[in-house]
């Protein structure tokens, strides 16, 4: 059951990633009028349409880890730890610090994405879609290093 | 009349919650930081043995989960503190700037670096 839960986490968290890394891409470099290659449709994506997604995204993949955590904890933790994979093992520890952070995070998040959009505070909301954006991709990359580490099933 | 009543008083609960989002973002990442530092869970886990204990106490056999108790301490902290905060009048709770809702989770996140720094140099 444990490598399902693993897999379906995992799973989640790669959407979580794509709509993120949409969002936070047309955020920051929004496409110019008229262009038509792929990066440019890529940063052209409706950014507001992906802030629900993401905090549901974003709570389904958390709530999943934090289940999953518990089995992490007195099995695959102590590889790391006896293995001496510190780097991984420390990224993982700062891992569900900022997952944690994030949390907190998401009702501002909702609220700055709300429409109509608020000009006003356009610069926030795109901080705190960087900041989403960056605890989900060390989340991601911590995470795939330690599962990989361990392995499934061993 | 009465439909311009109901839509200041939504925008009154809008901007009500967007001061409790702020505040609430802010007060949890620094409370965060604070348990996490000192460990002061609301409760703890004993995943080994399925064992929920208030506070900080150990499992009675194997490891001890202590991450949901400091979510819990924060959220705890930070809802209250919010919900104050927005309850305040609209002329002093206007001062509170919207940055604040990334900056201090910001802040939170490098002090946590600098916390966990030693397993990047062992």
């Amino acid at each position: 059951m444990w490598i399902a839960l693993v897999i379906t986490h995992g799973l989640l968290a790669f959407l979580l990633l794509g709509a993120v890394t949409h969002q936070v891409v047309s955020v920051l470099v929004p496409a110019r009028a008229g262009a038509t290659h792929f990066v440019a449709r890529f940063r052209a994506v409706g950014s507001a349409n992906y802030a629900n997604a993401i905090i549901v995204l974003y709570l389904i993949t958390a709530a999943l880890g934090a289940y999953i955590y518990t089995n992490y904890r007195i099995s695959a933790r102590l590889i790391l730890e006896q293995g001496h994979y510190w780097k991984s093992f420390g990224a993982f520890e700062i891992k569900e610090h900022l997952i944690a952070i994030g949390l907190a995070i998401l009702p501002a998040y909702w609220y700055f994405w709300r429409q109509p959009l608020d000009e006003t505070d356009a610069v926030t909301r795109k901080l705190l879609t960087v900041l989403i954006a960056f605890i989900v991709w060390w989340a991601f990359l911590a995470g795939h290093i330690a599962n990989n580490i361990r392995g499934l099933g061993t | 009349m009465k439909s311009s009543s109901v839509k200041s008083q939504g925008i009154r609960t809008s901007r009500r919650f967007g001061v409790f989002a702020v505040t609430f973002a802010a007060v949890y990442a620094v409370v965060y930081y604070i348990v996490l530092v000192n460990n002061w869970p609301l409760f703890s886990y004993g995943p080994a043995v399925g064992e929920w204990t208030l506070f900080n106490h150990g499992a009675s056999d194997g490891p001890t989960m202590y991450w949901y108790g400091w979510i819990a301490t924060s959220a705890i902290v930070a809802a209250v503190i919010g919900a104050l905060v927005s309850l305040l009048p609209e002329r002093m709770s206007r001062r509170l700037w919207s940055g604040l809702a990334w900056l201090v989770p910001l802040g939170a996140i490098a002090a946590i670096f600098h916390l966990l720094g030693g397993y990047f140099t062992h």
